[in-house]
């Protein structure tokens, strides 16, 4: 820094031209720090002005489907837009919408939340074990060589991933192995979600199956990046005692990163959640019902959404495409809250746990 | 001076280290009685053995035919420059090196009598007889109590309810107890580094080792903790056999009966202590240990 100062040059006298000021002044902007410090802020703003800009504008569109569905938009099974051709224009409260028309996302809601619970109940954890696999097990130039493989995977649009689910690993599914289970499992609480007709494999178990495989990619690649970072002595420290690799992993590897494997367990959350395609094509998207157990027909809220967006546009009121939007401040909201439980549960964990963070 | 009573450790942390590190069934009786069948000088019998012991690391040599015993009871220090395989040898006692994918061993290193390569040697059981304790503090992350009693817990020696009295007994046994009494549930990361490697000294010690490895255990203290564990070694023998990695001659000198010199992979000498300091019979030991290198 201080070599340069002569450069920039003496502050610039009576002779310096007015542009050459203007320019010298930039430069002293740039080089004092103040253009980065405001840029910086600037950026800073982005994340939450954005934030807040899609909560207000869905807000804003939701607001009449707020008022017209009410609660019963959270306890009631139907989603029927009017009626049809007959439609007439009724206003209830000052809100226009076509008669008849009976919003209730509780198969939705229920939907999505199903679907993440088993791609995170199934994903996770084979995440973590290849995770520590990778690490621990391979050859540096084999682990490598599944990290690309990883990669791919999780670049592989989603559309594709639900083709295959929709075409060859649901109807695999729902021939050759789900009728087992479902004849076998136990007529017992919670037990028996398994049981019952396994249907053609479309569904809540191929939905979440597939989110499932679509989350392994990010949790496990995030899970092995933070293995890696682990320091040996601790695990050292594990060995010399005499544990076994896997109580070592089980005590001190995982524990050391416990954090960051909940933040990447909740990336795989959000990308779940959220995930609209696959569903979309794996769940057989049925609106109006929850399943009664787990082969069943259902859908999610990003199904909903966007396999019923074209036939709300028909609705002339523009109140359908209102209760798409309530749908979808749902779905932000449920995102959101997992976000912030995650982050809660984060703090809780690091208050022994981890040699960085809070208190040390 | 090391070898007086330390201000941080009670007479009754002495008494613990005694019990503590005796046999399981030893271990229930109140008083600190030396394990029968273990002598109590420090020429007691012959505890670990190397018999014509080379080691590599892929092509690159680190140990050359090294033959030597480590006396049960006794204080032993290993010596020599950076790089002259010590410890790698102290490593070798505990088979901590078996992981190194490069690594080849020929000659042996028998454990009573017995290679520690046997196939019949269970890895677990011999790093519980031969623990250790490294270059810096390693707590796992998990709380200070856990810390002490996760060796303990991962060979189920003592039941639940039990748990509790084994980490009093040996963070008492290092003088940690009153500092540590009112935050069992805290992390061992907030404590001072010294008082990071008493917690994992008693960690290594609740398993009650035979053996106890000791890697240049002070190199990231200071003077004061330093001092502590130095006491505590003189306090662990003869109830377990130390062997402990040194970079330092003045410690060497202070907590060890016996020294060990390595140089280049080679064992140059061994002997009481005192006479490879005072009196070496190697010109390159004399050296060494009068700082003309190394």
């Amino acid at each position: 820094m201080a070599a340069t100062a002569p450069v920039v040059g003496p502050d610039g006298g009576a002779g310096v031209p007015l542009l050459r000021r203007a320019g010298d002044g930039l430069r002293a902007a740039v080089k004092g720090g103040s253009a980065l410090k405001w840029t910086g802020r600037i950026g800073a703003l982005v994340p939450l002005t954005a934030l807040g800009f899609l909560l207000v504008v869905l807000l804003v569109e939701a607001i009449p489907a707020l008022r017209y569905n009410g609660a019963g938009f959270f306890t009631k099974s139907v989603w029927d837009e009017g009626t049809g051709y007959n439609a007439t224009i009724v206003t209830t409260g000052g809100v226009k919408h076509l008669s008849g028309a009976d919003y209730g996302a509780l198969p939705e809601i229920v939907g999505t939340l199903q679907t993440s619970a088993i791609a995170l109940i199934v994903g996770v954890p084979i995440s973590i074990g290849a995770a520590l696999f990778i690490v621990e097990r391979l050859p540096r130039r084999v682990a490598s060589g599944i990290g690309v493989f990883m990669e791919l995977l999780a670049g592989i649009p989603s559309v594709i991933i639900g083709l295959w689910g929709a075409l060859t690993f649901g109807p695999i599914l729902a021939r050759d192995i789900t009728p087992a289970i479902a004849r076998n499992m136990p007529d017992v609480p919670v037990l028996n979600w398994f049981r019952g007709a396994v249907g053609n494999g479309e569904g809540l178990l191929t939905s979440g199956l597939v989110l499932a495989i679509m989350i392994i990619p990010i949790v496990a690649s995030t899970t092995r990046d933070l293995i890696r970072q682990v320091p040996i002595l601790p695990r050292e420290g594990a060995i010399a005692l005499g544990m076994s690799d896997a109580q070592c992993a089980r005590k001190v590897t995982l524990p050391w990163v416990s954090s960051g494997i909940i933040g990447a367990a909740v990336l795989g959350l959000a990308r779940a959640l959220g995930e609209t395609m696959a569903v979309a094509m794996c769940c057989g998207v049925a609106l109006g019902s929850v399943s009664s157990n787990i082969y069943g027909t259902m859908t999610t809220i990003a199904a909903t959404i966007v396999t019923d967006l074209d036939s709300a546009f028909l609705d002339g009121t523009g109140f359908a495409v209102r209760s798409i939007a309530e749908l979808a401040l749902v779905l932000m909201v449920i995102t959101l809250a997992v976000n912030v439980g995650a982050r809660f549960l984060v703090r809780r964990v690091s208050g022994t746990a981890l040699p960085v963070g809070r208190g040390v | 001076m090391a070898t007086e009573p330390d201000s941080v450790l009670s007479g009754d942390g002495f008494a613990a280290v005694g019990s503590g590190s005796s046999s399981p069934a030893v271990a229930a009786q109140a008083a600190p009685i030396v394990a029968t069948g273990r002598e109590s000088a420090p020429d007691g019998g012959v505890a670990i053995k190397a018999v014509g012991l080379t080691l590599s690391f892929g092509s690159r040599p680190i140990l050359t035919d090294i033959n030597t015993e480590i006396r049960r009871g006794s204080v032993t220090a290993l010596i020599g420059p950076t790089g002259s395989g010590k410890t790698t040898l102290l490593r070798t006692f505990n088979r901590m090196n078996d992981k190194v994918s490069t690594y080849r061993h020929a000659g042996d290193v028998l454990l009573d009598e017995r290679s520690i390569w046997h196939p019949g040697v269970d890895l677990i059981s011999l790093r519980r007889r031969v623990g250790m304790l490294f270059q810096r503090p390693n707590p796992f992350p998990m709380s200070i109590m856990d810390n002490v009693v996760a060796g303990t817990r991962a060979h189920k020696m003592v039941g639940r309810a039990g748990l509790r009295q084994v980490a009093e007994e040996h963070l008492t046994a290092v003088g940690l107890w009153h500092a540590v009494k009112d935050r069992l549930k805290d992390s061992p990361f907030r404590l001072s580094g010294g008082q990071q490697q008493l917690l994992c000294l008693a960690r290594a010690l609740a398993i009650k080792p035979e053996i106890l490895l000791l890697d240049e255990p002070t190199s990231a203290l200071d003077p004061n903790a330093t001092e502590s564990i130095e006491g505590l070694v003189r306090r662990l023998v003869p109830d377990i056999t130390v062997i402990i990695v040194t970079h330092n001659m003045q410690q060497a000198a202070r907590v060890s009966d016996r020294t060990m010199f390595l140089n280049q992979g080679r064992l140059v000498e061994h002997g009481e202590t005192r006479q490879v300091f005072e009196n070496p019979h190697s010109e390159e030991t004399a050296r060494y240990v009068q700082g003309r290198f190394g």
